[in-house]
């Protein structure tokens, strides 16, 4: 069911920022769902298990694209692996902390994708890079509060909670 | 005893799987046709949430656009009020400003008649999904390989271009719209006495007006070229991506560079891309 669960919110993160917040866009600026959904994701694993899912999450990202294949991987694995360490180092049922550190991660994988993208051709100025990172990160931020405490429970708690095979 | 870390093993491997990485992304990049049947699986399964998905925020926006604009709609009633009451006084006025309308949607449907279009065989598609990251300014449609679109098919709307198709899934497209820095169209500005000039259109969304949700378009001229506002922009068909004589936009504002020895126009395109639902995929035997 877990697995399902998680296929299902991968599904739906690439599919809505391209629909329904298409019209909730400000100046053409969307979230990053999938990068919102791999936070959340690696601070609820351990170092490697966030890594494989930020993996997973990027091949499944740069497939659906179709282009630039291992940007989205190598983007995501970073994430996860940031968002793990500094989940470890803050705590993790502060929203405040888990909203600053939504921010801040997702202006890395921004950064990262906008470095990658000028490398494979990309023609962008720097200072419209700083402004989508920043708006980016931003809308990713805001969201925090809509999602996170469903997605935390869920973890804890709930459908999303890992549990080992004596378990079950 | 622990074990032993071989980091400089492991710096070689991180090094490696970087480059290849690098690599990767680089020969894979917009435009480029390499196979790829995940992605094709994954399209053809999530095309038929999508469009539903897309409606639905449609929707969303257009039942609730009156309360997120309040402010605005209020002052805009309050204008058409004033307008009404102007124009009820001024009955001629008005008459004259219909039939110019008229003129005017016929001549734009007599260029998107264009015999060079003719030729070709068009295959109508449904927008499916836009532009799913920020980086790029795109369009999803429900037509892929297996209706015969091939990359660098021209795609029009109702009233002009809209772009061309840079990737193909069995049963999807992805267009790069004109508006897009990355896609260039070459292009001539009809004026009011018939002479036109020749030039390159290009979407500034790489520019200052990335982050607008319209974008524009613009073109670089010579001073002394006779381009004015109101002319309007056609594609000139060459450089063997789109057909002759479609409508691009029209001229809306010229601005002398400060050198003086350059002028850019500013188009404001036909196509009203974010109210684009529907748009035609003109197939050009496999592209070219």
């Amino acid at each position: 069911m877990r697995y399902v669960l998680i296929a299902g919110m991968f599904l739906l993160s690439l599919i809505l920022p391209g629909t329904l917040f298409h019209f909730w866009s400000w100046s053409g600026i969307k979230p990053d769902l999938l990068m919102l959904l791999t936070i959340y994701i690696a601070m609820h694993h351990r170092l490697l298990g966030s890594a494989i899912w930020g993996l997973g999450a990027g091949l499944f990202e740069d497939f659906y694209l179709g282009r630039n294949v291992g940007m989205y991987t190598l983007t995501l694995v970073v994430v996860a692996i940031l968002s793990n360490w500094l989940a470890e180092r803050w705590y993790r049922e502060n929203f405040l902390l888990t909203t600053f550190m939504v921010f801040l991660v997702t202006a890395v994988g921004q950064i990262l994708v906008s470095f990658l993208s000028l490398g494979a051709g990309l023609h962008w100025s720097l200072s419209d890079i700083g402004r989508l990172v920043i708006g980016v990160s931003l809308y990713n931020a805001i969201l925090v509060p809509l999602t996170y405490p469903w997605i935390h429970q869920s973890f804890v708690r709930g459908w999303l909670r890992y549990r080992p095979r004596y378990e079950r | 005893m622990g074990k032993r870390v071989n980091l400089t093993g492991i710096a070689v491997l991180v090094f490696f799987l970087l480059l290849g990485v690098l690599i990767s992304i680089r020969l894979t990049g917009l435009g480029s046709h390499f196979p790829n049947p995940i992605g094709g699986t994954m399209q053809r399964v999530l095309s038929p949430i999508e469009q539903p998905i897309l409606q639905l925020g449609n929707g969303i926006k257009e039942n609730f656009r009156a309360i997120w604009n309040f402010r605005e709609v209020q002052v805009q009633n309050e204008a058409l009020l004033k307008k009404v009451d102007q124009l009820t006084g001024d009955n001629l006025k008005l008459k004259e400003e219909v039939l110019a309308g008229m003129r005017y949607n016929e001549l734009d449907q007599g260029q998107f008649r264009s015999p060079t279009l003719a030729k070709f065989e068009k295959v109508g598609a449904s927008v499916i999904n836009r532009n799913p990251t920020t980086w790029y300014r795109t369009l999803t449609l429900n037509r892929g390989s297996m209706d015969g679109v091939a990359p660098n098919d021209p795609v029009i709307g109702d009233l002009g271009l809209v772009g061309k198709i840079v990737s193909v899934s069995p049963t999807t497209s992805e267009v790069l719209l004109i508006l897009d820095g990355e896609g260039q169209v070459s292009a001539l500005v009809r004026g009011s006495t018939g002479n036109s000039t020749f030039g390159i259109v290009q979407g500034n969304y790489t520019r200052g007006s990335r982050l607008t949700s319209e974008g524009n378009l613009q073109m670089l001229f010579r001073r002394e070229d006779g381009v004015n506002p109101g002319d309007l922009v056609l594609t000139s068909g060459i450089g063997g991506v789109y057909p002759k004589d479609i409508p691009i936009g029209q001229v809306k504002e010229i601005q002398l560079d400060p050198s003086g020895l350059l002028k850019t126009a500013y188009i404001q395109p036909l196509i009203n891309f974010d109210a684009l639902e529907e748009a035609y995929i003109v197939k050009q035997a496999g592209g070219k």
